[in-house]
């Protein structure tokens, strides 16, 4: 019995975005060694910090470092949330794009199907991937680099992956608005993940910025996922101490989902007023 | 009296017009000025087929579009089965077939199958529903060697007959064709004409609204021929009342002195190029 029957009893709702997953699987499934490429590649990036980190580290540096696993595990996990984030950003508008260019929007846009399973569905298998690979370079970590993960909360871990999944999809789908609109890449995009990768802490702890920027990161919300995805899978710590950053992060999602929806399906409008749905 | 399944009422459609370089970043917030439809009225019945007869850039596509709520009118109505197809959408949709004439709307690393199934299960039908009417689609469209092959890898023709599968695959009581036999040799087309007019349109509960630019084709499935030109409605009735009254013996010559291209020395003078295009 293949998996779309498994699934009929399903609101159709979630059918129609296990339908749009599974064409991603079986499309996916048609490049046969990516899979492989990706975990390979995986190896090497965790190799890469482990080796910068040994080079790096210091008793002074791991005293800075909020969290424990030295600067290696402080830097994988930022690196690894980078990919998340970007993903976040990108699958929205990437999905969109390649509808538009294979001919496939229109044809998805005269189906029964709404128009926000539309865009969760298109998006869901990307970020499924991503949290695979995202398994995957902490198994390297763990196998080979002795990655700490004796003190992981996973609950905590699994609540911040949750949140942050739910406040940067909101940006994805502006992003995708955006090209909906404009039918180029989002600027917006670009200075955000720019932005992000000095004041989120990704490869350094937000704590060294000057006070100005140090200012800006507590208004970017990939500082507040960072620090609560250290907290829960580094520090171990119980949800009392992730209160905060999830707070924020819901908060986030709460303002930025419903109006990159509500803008996402104006500017769908807008393009089918001026007949450009299926302009590049 | 048979109901009627598709009404537009006075649908006016103006696009704003077409920019590039920096001033593409206005174009989605400019004014309509270009005139696609100017006020088109026109009623299809049940059980009905209606062709859109027009050369290239009056409004046939538009006006399908717009059906198929693809594009918004600027002004007027439109109507699908009793639902508005501004208000009410997704209760037109579910009343639709849509065959695009300008891209095929594959994902072209699935196989025709796969494809299939996806936009019929997105349409609602059932994974046991879906398969067997794939299978017997196939069938009719010569398909069968071809369903289980990636769409990349399948010849322009054979992925119009696909297209044309997708759009009957869920038993619609509206169908909206854009050129449906384009890029189909003689016999393919000419076996696609025979499936509608046998079992689509004898079945008597599908209305058919297409546009053509093959005569033969619009002879032999339409009841009645809308002509149009430069988005106004200029006729509108049956093949035969249409020769009647311009004395013609062809739906060439029909088309001809309806648009006032035919001058009356029976050359077609400079209309040679468009006619070229609505001839068969």
């Amino acid at each position: 019995m293949s998996p779309i029957s498994v699934r009929r009893t399903l609101p159709n709702a979630w059918r129609e975005v296990w339908l749009f997953f599974w064409r991603d699987v079986l499309i996916a499934r048609t490049y046969r060694t990516a899979f492989l490429l990706e975990s390979v590649e995986a190896l090497f990036g965790a190799a890469m910090l482990y080796y910068v980190a040994r080079f790096v580290d210091s008793p002074s540096l791991e005293r800075a470092l909020p969290q424990a696993g030295g600067y290696f595990a402080f830097s994988l996990v930022g690196f690894i949330f980078l990919d998340y984030l970007s993903v976040s950003l990108d699958s929205f508008d990437r999905s969109l794009q390649e509808a538009r260019d294979s001919g496939t929007l229109e044809h998805l846009l005269v189906t029964q199907t709404s128009l926000p399973v539309l865009v969760a569905g298109s998006a869901i298998y990307p970020f499924v991937v991503t949290t695979v690979r995202i398994a995957i370079y902490i198994v390297w970590g763990v196998a080979f680099f002795h990655f700490p993960l004796y003190a992981a909360n996973w609950l905590g871990v699994f609540a911040m992956l949750a949140a942050t999944l739910l406040a940067f999809c909101g940006l994805g789908i502006f992003s995708a608005s955006y090209l909906l609109l404009f039918k180029r890449g989002n600027p917006g995009k670009w200075f955000f993940l720019s932005i992000s990768s000095v004041t989120g802490g990704m490869l350094f702890p937000v704590s060294i910025l000057p006070d100005w920027l140090q200012f800006v990161a507590h208004l970017n919300p990939v500082s507040y996922a960072l620090d609560g995805m250290r907290t829960a899978l580094l520090g171990g710590a119980g949800f009392s101490a992730l209160l905060h950053p999830l707070g924020v992060l819901l908060a986030f999602a709460a303002v930025l989902l419903p109006s990159s929806v509500f803008v996402f399906a104006w500017a769908l409008k807008r393009t089918k007023m001026n007949g450009t749905l299926t302009h590049s | 009296m048979p109901e009627t399944l598709i009404c537009v009422e006075q649908l006016q459609k103006f696009f704003p017009p077409a920019r590039s370089g920096w001033r593409a970043f206005l174009q989605p917030f400019e004014r309509a000025t270009s005139v696609a439809l100017a006020g088109i009225s026109l009623e299809v019945r049940d059980g009905e087929a209606v062709a859109l007869l027009g050369t290239n850039g009056a409004g046939k596509s538009t006006l399908l579009k717009i059906l198929a709520t693809l594009v918004l009118p600027t002004s007027g109505k439109a109507s699908v089965a009793g639902h508005d197809t501004v208000e009410d959408s997704r209760a037109v949709r579910r009343q639709l077939g849509y065959h695009a004439g300008t891209d095929h709307g594959f994902y072209p690393r699935l196989t025709g199958r796969q494809n299939l199934l996806f936009f019929g299960r997105l349409n609602r039908l059932s994974q046991t529903a879906a398969s067997k009417r794939i299978v017997s689609l196939a069938q009719r469209f010569h398909l069968e060697d071809s369903l289980d092959r990636q769409v990349r890898t399948l010849s322009t023709g054979t992925m119009q007959r696909l297209s044309l599968a997708r759009a009957v695959l869920h038993e619609p009581c509206v169908l909206l064709l854009d050129e449906p036999t384009r890029s189909l040799d003689a016999i393919a087309a000419a076996g696609f004409r025979r499936y509608l007019k046998n079992e689509i349109l004898r079945r008597g509960n599908t209305s058919l609204l297409f546009a053509s630019h093959t005569l033969s084709e619009v002879e032999m499935l339409a009841n009645r021929v809308a002509i149009i030109e430069k988005g106004r409605l200029l006729a509108c009735d049956t093949p035969a009342a249409l020769k009647r009254y311009t004395s013609s013996d062809t739906m060439d010559e029909v088309f001809l002195r309806i648009t006032g291209r035919a001058n009356p020395g029976g050359a077609h003078g400079d209309s040679a190029a468009d006619s070229e295009s609505a001839s068969s």
